[in-house]
């Protein structure tokens, strides 16, 4: 389905709720004609439905929505009263309305403008002109919002209003009020109709319980399968069904939960408007590939952190329009989002044609703030410079704006990105732009993971931080300074023992002197081989020697609830097949620290 | 490793039914309370009824590095995972006897705690009203983990039943984390 398309459904998905609210509230108004309560919600209703269908072009229903947005708009002021014969021809004005959104899946055409003209003498009784009414169309538009987010303001649960999925099925919605509209309306005979919308809108929350339950159906199926193994059968064989139908099951729940970025991209013209009217700058905004999908949460997750890397970019990436005519750019800067989608990652760029950013101002800034030491910051390569941007108590600006500077820095970016198992990285060419990539993972339910056994119990690292799988003997292996290290193709790398990290009461202890020595030095046998499996993290590399590799295996990460939400090794845990509870290791957080302390020495 | 689907499981429906017809013996109508009472350390204590959620058999038990020496680890409860708490141990109190870990494990009624706690013999329903009920303010407290985690002392005839607030026990151990690690 193309965007307008899929506009178009939701639009009429709305506006179909819309007016069957209508029809209801009109029923209701007509026997307590004095309720303020109804007149207001009329109002409000027929006024984001105009909004709505203005923003979509959609001229018909907006016209009509209009004038009977404007009767409503005099009937609060007490100037119009609402009598029989006005309900009367309110009534027709809603079945009109009816009409003409079902045309636009019909396409057939509705003769309105006779209602339409009705509803006007209304209006001309008070006011004396009609054409001034129509005259104010476009100066009482709604914002921007209501047209482009498709949002109704009304029966949503808190907190969950931007980004609500539709779902698309063939709905029995059971309609409440079927049977006053057919009582209230013998006089119409096209209205009796009962007609029911293509599209049901889901609480999140349910999707979320939904995804649960069928990654614990994965759970138990993997228990089932490995079970028969235990018995001997062969592989699970007969599964493969329940395997099939499970696997299809979890597609289809993580399918529902996908919405198109362009959903949440379209909300930053708005945003970046704001900041450059703050910043008195000009910036003009691209999308590309809005049509792609990602999973519900991962975006909301995310929406802040792009919030502030848009921010950002308008407020230190663009130039003031003076400044950008100097260096003969175009007036207008350009911050392009961009997504697509590769494999099971979706990639999200920000860009911006500003000023780029100054290596050598970051690592004076990360010198001034003791984040790196001088000897260090003289190793350190252009790319490691641009990283120290991401570091917690980093802020490259000079002063505290309005728009910068909220206490959100690119560190609480980056943790978000790592936090969903996504990666982040900057490129930036001076005079030229700058863009910071996003690389998310598209759907959040399902990981791949390596599992690893240690001390009998097993241990999950997700395979996007996994480079390789090495057996190493114990003369491989090196002390250097106050870790070890080995050779891994041509690199150097640091080896640590599990063993020695999960023994530390906290993370923070590991540079103490020693302490990641201990295992290796109970090892006698020089010829002892050990697992080592290697991750990576920034560029950096670290063997982790284990009892024992394990399979490689799909989970269903959960993250930890209170009281153990703040433990520093562990992202989450999984069940696995036999029951057992499996911890996530956090690589980034480990390796952050590993390196942390590497930079200060 | 026992599966879970084999152990066997006191449910709250067959507790809350000893709790209602022992209910119906007394017609009190001061406020009744309904608690869960359990031995720790030799001595008897209580959560309400309310703040918990089932009693099971207490599955294997996957250690976390890294956390306080009372929090045993994690375990799977239907399909959930559940942070798991030796409140003896939580409360400083000395072990009587031999280790025996928990065989039994209380899982609190939270949305947002997943924890349960390890008690050794299947827990006793009692209840009780709130007259009987001497808040804590004639007991000595040594700490604050004291003072505000024991809500007070319910007599029933010749028996000594300590109170805990569990939510209060769990929030003081994040803000330990936080200060002390």
């Amino acid at each position: 389905m193309s965007r307008e398309e899929e506009y178009k459904e939701m639009f009429y998905a709305e506006a179909f709720e819309h007016h069957e609210e209508l029809d209801t509230l009109f029923t209701a108004l007509e026997k307590k004609p004095e309720d303020r309560m109804v007149i207001d919600t009329i109002f409000r209703v027929t006024h984001t439905l105009k909004g709505n269908a203005m923003g979509l072009g959609f001229v018909e229903i907006a016209e009509l929505g209009h004038v009977m947005e404007d009767i409503f708009s005099e009937v609060k002021s007490g100037k119009i009263e609402l009598t029989k014969d006005l309900f009367t021809n309110l009534f027709k004005a809603c079945d009109k309305m009816g009409e003409l959104i079902e045309a636009l899946k019909t396409g057939k055409r509705v003769s309105y403008k006779g209602i339409r003209t009705k509803l006007n003498v209304y209006l001309k009784t008070v006011t004396g002109n009609t054409e001034e009414y129509t005259a104010q169309a476009p100066t009482i538009a709604p914002p921007t919002e209501n047209t482009v987010l498709l949002e109704t303001t009304d029966n949503k649960p808190n907190g969950e209003t931007s980004l609500q999925e539709k779902v698309e099925t063939k709905a029995l919605e059971t309609e409440e009020n079927s049977e006053d509209e057919i009582e209230e309306k013998p006089e119409n005979s096209l209205a009796s109709k009962i007609a029911f919308s293509d599209q049901v809108q889901v609480p999140v929350k349910k999707l979320d319980d939904l995804l649960n339950l069928v990654g614990e159906l994965i759970i138990e199926k993997d228990t089932l399968v490995a079970k028969s193994i235990e018995r001997g059968s062969r592989r699970g064989g007969e599964y493969s069904r329940l395997h099939r139908i499970t696997s299809d099951l979890q597609y289809g729940v993580m399918d529902v939960r996908l919405v198109q970025i362009g959903f949440m991209f379209n909300k930053f013209h708005r945003i970046i408007r704001d900041v450059a009217t703050i910043e008195q700058k000009k910036v003009n905004l691209k999308l590309e590939g809005t049509e792609n999908e990602i999973d519900r949460n991962i975006l909301k997750i995310m929406s802040d952190s792009l919030v502030h890397l848009v921010r950002n970019s308008v407020s230190h990436g663009i130039e003031l329009p003076e400044e950008r005519v100097a260096k003969g750019k175009p007036e207008e800067g350009t911050i392009t989002l961009s997504a697509f989608n590769e494999k099971d990652t979706v990639l999200i760029k920000v860009s911006d044609d500003g000023n780029g950013i100054n290596h050598d101002a970051i690592l004076a800034k990360a010198i001034e703030k003791g984040i790196v030491s001088t000897a260090f910051a003289k190793q350190m390569s252009k790319d490691d410079i641009l990283m120290l941007i991401f570091e917690p108590g980093f802020s490259n600006a000079d002063k505290i704006t309005e728009v910068s500077g909220r206490g959100v820095g690119m560190d609480v970016v980056k943790r978000a990105t790592e936090s969903i198992g996504g990666k982040i990285s900057v490129s930036t060419e001076i005079g030229k732009g700058t863009t910071v990539s996003l690389s998310l993972p598209s759907s959040m339910a399902v990981k791949g993971a390596l599992l690893f056994e240690m001390a009998n119990q097993e241990f999950a690292i997700p395979l996007s931080y996994t480079e390789a799988v090495i057996s190493l003997k114990k003369k491989d292996i090196h002390k250097i300074n106050r870790g070890l290290m080995a050779k891994y193709l041509d690199k150097t790398i640091s080896i640590v023992f599990i063993n020695d990290l999960f023994k530390l009461d906290r993370i923070h202890q590991i540079s103490e002197n020693g302490h990641l020595h201990k295992s290796f030095n109970n090892i006698k046998d020089k010829e002892h081989k050990m697992d080592v499996l290697i991750v990576s993290y920034n560029d950096k590399y670290v063997g982790f020697v284990v009892d024992k590799l394990l399979q490689q295996k799909e989970i269903v990460e959960k993250t930890l609830a209170s009281p153990l939400d703040n433990v520093e090794l562990f992202s989450g845990a999984t069940i696995l097949g036999n029951g057992n509870v499996c911890m996530v290791m956090d690589i980034a957080t480990i390796l952050r620290n590993l390196f942390k302390e590497n930079t200060n020495i | 490793m026992t599966m879970t689907d084999e152990i066997k499981e006191v449910t709250l429906e067959e507790i809350k039914k000893e709790v209602s017809s022992a209910q119906q013996e007394k017609i009190k109508s001061s406020e009744r309370l309904q608690l869960i009472v359990f031995k720790l350390a030799g001595e008897e204590y209580a959560l309400s009824i309310d703040d918990i959620k089932e009693v099971v058999i207490t599955p294997g038990i996957a250690k976390i590095p890294q956390t306080p020496n009372y929090i045993k680890g994690v375990a799977n409860i239907r399909g959930s995972i559940i942070a798991i708490m030796d409140m003896e141990e939580r409360l400083n109190l000395i072990k009587e006897g031999k280790e025996a870990a928990g065989s039994y494990t209380l899982v609190i009624a939270s949305e947002q705690y997943k924890l349960g706690i390890l008690v050794k013999e299947v827990p006793n329903t009692l209840t009780t009203y709130a007259s009987e009920i001497d808040t804590a303010s004639n007991i000595m407290q040594f700490s604050a983990l004291e003072k505000e985690c024991i809500k007070g002392v319910a007599t029933v005839d010749d028996r000594l039943i300590i109170l805990v607030d569990i939510f209060k026990l769990i929030e003081i151990e994040n803000l330990n984390k936080i200060t002390t690690i």
